[in-house]
């Protein structure tokens, strides 16, 4: 039963001023045991920020942070799963599944969280799970039009991981579910 | 079978705490003549829900996923806020969970080695979880771990015994085909055998023993009742089968459940809901404005009062409210004061009384905790405990230490004797309860008076501690000014000086000497005798007064006393607070048809009268002064500080007819705000002492022309007291009393 956030490419400043309100809202402390950030904070503030929701951070360097000293990738241990955590600037063609899943094998883990295109995306992959939770502001990409803010609560127990997947749709907040299980029978169910 | 039958006080399941303590809460049938098999079903009932409760309130968040797909995701998100959703449940339990297992870690350690165990553990907490799930009004309070624990720890105490009966009568626990039948031929043998084997191979004399005493054919009939009655229970082919075993491991936990549940919510109608005393809410029904816990703290108060004045004023003047120990006290029925062995034999007569209702239902009722059998049990056993410390809470000198030795009561304490004393009380406790409904409003008014009442400068009990605490209100503090001055004037003596009051020599009292010399040319020896040795002669004089006072009947005494309210009550405006007291005592006892309707009380009140009663009787007055004296005597005997006395021996040459004593003054002014109450709304106070002021301050002018000749009394103190009253009846009969003392001098 824990909760893992995972978002990223904010753009605090310079493409978003800030979390959408309503985003904002959710996000109590206390609740969030682990925050995965993917990169593009940019600046320290938005680190705090972060850091006041949880104080488990883990985040990664985007083309854009201020801050140069986070690492390239990470992996983390949470229950039984192995997480990794890449911006995705660096695997090229961005965005590309096939790629993302080198980098999976490469990093060897069973849950891998990239961002930079902005887009929400979550795919099983070769016993293996990859997401996108796309931009948590909505900034502007030059990948993607249409940019809507979303992050991904995952939500690991034992060998199940249930990702809620939380969208602002025209000033709504959309929450989508998507459960996966390691080891198990593939199947993704809605 | 059972034991019932023997004697009354013998009762049922006497050895079988828990099941006895489900009788009384009213999970399992009470009446003697319900069977076995009644007292299997209910608690297979019992458990039954408790069995649906938890399968419905604790959340398992893991369910499959395909049950969730009608739910609205945007509701039931992780990161909802709304309160409907099951993870906002969660996360509200998982809080929960963590303040019940921060009290739980802390619960019983002396005892650790039963209560810390995690199964223990785990098992209190989901009692606890699922308790405070169901009643989310009152939610988890810090004290509920520490009710539940004494009644997880009988059943468990039982279970022990279960299974030391079942190694003993092995043979007949042992599920055998044919049961409780004889065995036949062929199985006695084997069974002869059987035991024999036994015997050689387990450690010698380990209880095998019993076996070889056993009769080879031992069948549940030869059992001795108890035992018989354990077996029955324990079948596990009785009615309901195995959910109907009384006294079942497996079930420890339902049962423990429904103890706590019943003893919360005060079940089948019951008065004392424990769940009350943990919430800040006012309970439904009392005519008091008051939380329950405090209420029942006040209630408290009053038993003592009733049955132990002085400690009562002690306690009021020291400002030690009822509430800073009573709310432990009251909230873990004792469970902190006592050790858990002690505390099972007080939960015993506890849950022994009944809980219903002993009043009609439609009066008005002022202390919910005097209106049930149990309630009044709770309430004699406080103040007996109150009086098992007595001498040492009257030793104290000001709050802190008197709140220091409530709250560690001793260990080893005589628990029959105080459990007797208790039972004793027990029923004064119903009576004052009872009769108390009849004067609720005062009692109520009284309490709250009361409270503020100890705000007022009643003059402290300690004489070392001059300046008061507690601020003075607007008037008493322009009295005391207007006073000082005079007192001032007349040059305090030692004694007087160490009072915070200054007693002024107004008309009244010099008259009342005048005429006390005059009339009573004894009491001028007394008074000199006072200022020697005040205890030894107010002995004696105690003796005379007491003998006296016996001889007046009540009746006549009120009747005097209304005649003498007027006088008195001019008096007692001049006297200060107590003198007010005296006349509302006066006006309490007057309006009380019914009083209080307890002999101590009432002795109390008459004697107070009688102490009023000074004008136009002399053999009253004296018998009264002395009654005064006796009163004072034992007060101050009670007293630690031999300065007490001393005032109080000085006030007694003051006035005629005693004033104020210190304690005596505390307590008149408890039953004076009681009788004030009565008479008038409490917000009249403070216009009555408005007018109460304007009035001594016109007495004050005379009484200082009146100075001069009450200098001549040497034995005068020079105190004086400041003006409590705040009747503006009395005040009116005060102005009275002035005139009537004025005349006489001149």
């Amino acid at each position: 039963m824990v909760l893992v956030l995972a978002l990223g490419d904010l753009h605090i400043p310079h493409r978003a001023p800030d979390l959408p309100a309503k985003f904002k809202s959710m996000l109590v402390p206390g609740k969030i045991q682990h925050i995965i950030c993917t990169g593009n904070l940019c600046i320290k503030e938005v680190h705090d920020y972060l850091k006041s929701l949880c104080p488990d951070l883990h985040v990664t360097r985007g083309e854009y942070d201020e801050d140069a000293r986070y690492p390239e990738n990470k992996t983390l241990t949470i229950g039984q799963f192995k997480l990794g955590i890449c911006h995705g600037h660096q695997v090229i063609p961005w965005g590309d599944l096939d790629s993302l899943a080198m980098l999976q094998r490469q990093l060897d883990v069973d849950i891998l969280v990239t961002g930079h295109t902005h887009q929400f995306k979550a795919y099983k992959h070769e016993g293996g799970v990859v997401i996108n939770p796309g931009s948590a502001t909505g900034a502007y990409s030059s990948i993607t039009y249409d940019v809507n803010p979303s992050f991904v609560l995952m939500d690991i127990d034992g060998l199940r991981v249930v990702v809620y997947v939380y969208e602002l749709i025209d000033g709504e907040v959309k929450v989508d579910k998507i459960d996966f299980k390691k080891n198990a029978t593939t199947h993704v169910s809605h | 079978m059972s034991e019932s039958s023997i004697e009354p006080p013998l009762r049922r399941f006497s050895n079988l705490r828990s099941v006895r303590w489900r009788v009384d809460l009213g999970i399992l049938p009470c009446s003697d003549s319900s069977s076995i098999d009644d007292l299997r079903r209910a608690a297979a009932d019992s458990r039954r829900r408790y069995a649906s409760l938890r399968r419905r309130l604790l959340i398992d968040s893991h369910l499959p996923a395909d049950e969730n797909v009608s739910s609205d995701l945007v509701i039931d998100n992780p990161l909802s806020q709304n309160p409907d959703s099951k993870w906002g449940r969660l996360f509200r339990n998982a809080e929960l969970e963590k303040v019940v297992d921060e009290d739980l870690s802390r619960l019983y350690p002396e005892d650790g080695s039963y209560f810390q165990t995690p199964a223990c553990q785990a098992m209190l907490r989901r009692i606890l979880l699922l308790w405070c799930i169901r009643h989310p009004e009152y939610g988890y309070r810090q004290g509920m771990h520490e009710l539940l624990a004494p009644l997880v720890y009988v059943l468990h105490v039982d279970l022990d015994h279960l299974s030391r009966v079942r190694k003993l009568h092995e043979d007949c626990f042992i599920d055998v085909f044919d049961g409780n039948n004889s065995f036949p031929d062929v199985d006695l043998i084997s069974n002869y055998r059987f035991q024999k084997t036994n015997k050689w191979d387990s450690v010698p004399g380990k209880g095998n023993d019993s076996h070889e005493s056993t009769p080879k054919t031992s069948s549940i009939d030869d059992l001795d009742p108890e035992t018989k009655e354990i077996f029955l229970l324990s079948d596990p082919y009785g009615a309901e089968g195995e959910l109907g075993i009384i006294l079942s491991e497996r079930f420890m936990e339902h049962d423990a459940y429904s103890k706590f549940d019943a003893l919360m919510n005060g079940a089948n109608d019951g008065v004392i809901s424990m769940a009350e005393f943990f919430s800040p809410a006012l309970s439904i029904g009392s005519s008091s404005g008051l939380p329950p816990i405090i209420e029942a703290s006040s209630a408290l108060y009053h038993l003592l009062s009733v049955v132990d004045s002085s400690l009562h004023s002690h306690f009021v003047e020291l400002g030690v409210e009822p509430q800073y120990f009573a709310l432990r006290w009251l909230r873990v029925l004792f469970g902190r004061e006592f050790a858990l062995d002690d505390l099972l034999l007080v939960w015993d007569e506890l849950f022994a009384s009944s809980n219903h209702m002993c009043i009609e239902s439609n009066t008005e009722y002022s202390f919910k905790l005097l209106c049930s059998g149990r309630g009044a049990f709770i309430a004699a056993l406080a103040v007996s405990m109150l009086l098992h410390l007595r001498s040492s809470l009257l030793a104290t000198e000001n709050a802190t230490s008197c709140l220091q030795r409530l709250l560690n009561f001793p260990q080893n304490v005589d628990m029959k004797k105080l459990i007797e004393k208790a039972k004793a009380l027990q029923g004064l406790a119903l009576d004052v309860g009872c009769s108390s409904t009849s004067s609720h409003f005062s009692i109520s008014k009284n309490n709250l008076a009361v409270r503020r009442g100890y705000s007022l400068p009643t003059g402290s009990a300690s004489p070392k501690s001059p300046n008061h605490s507690l601020p003075d209100s607007y008037w008493e503090e322009r009295w005391r000014v207007l006073h000082k001055e005079e007192a001032l004037k007349k040059g305090n003596k030692s004694l007087g000086e160490r009072f915070n009051l200054s007693r002024t020599e107004s008309d009244p009292s010099p008259a009342k000497n005048a005429q006390t010399k005059a009339r009573a040319p004894s009491a001028t020896v007394r008074r000199r005798l006072f200022d020697d040795s005040p205890k030894d002669t107010r002995k004696s004089d105690a003796d005379d007064g007491r003998s006296r006072c016996d001889e007046n009947p009540a009746a006549p005494i009120e009747s005097v006393s209304l005649s003498n309210k007027a006088d008195r009550e001019k008096q007692f405006e001049e006297e200060g607070s107590s003198s007010g007291e005296n006349s509302s005592v006066l006006s309490a006892t007057l309006s009380h048809d019914e009083s209080i309707g307890n002999d101590p009380e009432n002795e109390s009140e008459k004697s107070s009268v009688t102490s009023n009663s000074f004008i136009g009787d002399n053999d009253e007055e004296s018998c009264s002064q002395e009654f005064i004296i006796s009163q004072a005597v034992q007060e101050a005997e009670a007293a630690s500080s031999s300065a007490k006395a001393e005032r109080a021996g000085s006030l007694l040459e003051k006035s005629a007819s005693l004033k104020e004593k210190k304690p005596l003054s505390s307590k008149l002014q408890w039953l004076w705000k009681f009788g004030r109450a009565s008479g008038e709304a409490n917000t009249e106070k403070g216009g009555a002492e408005d007018s109460e002021k304007q009035s001594s301050v016109n007495n004050g002018k005379d009484s200082s022309c009146c100075s001069a000749p009450n200098g001549t009394c040497n034995s005068c103190e020079a105190t004086s007291r400041r003006v409590d009253v705040g009747d503006t009846k009395v005040m009116g009969t005060l102005k009275n009393l002035g005139q009537s003392m004025l005349e006489n001098i001149q």
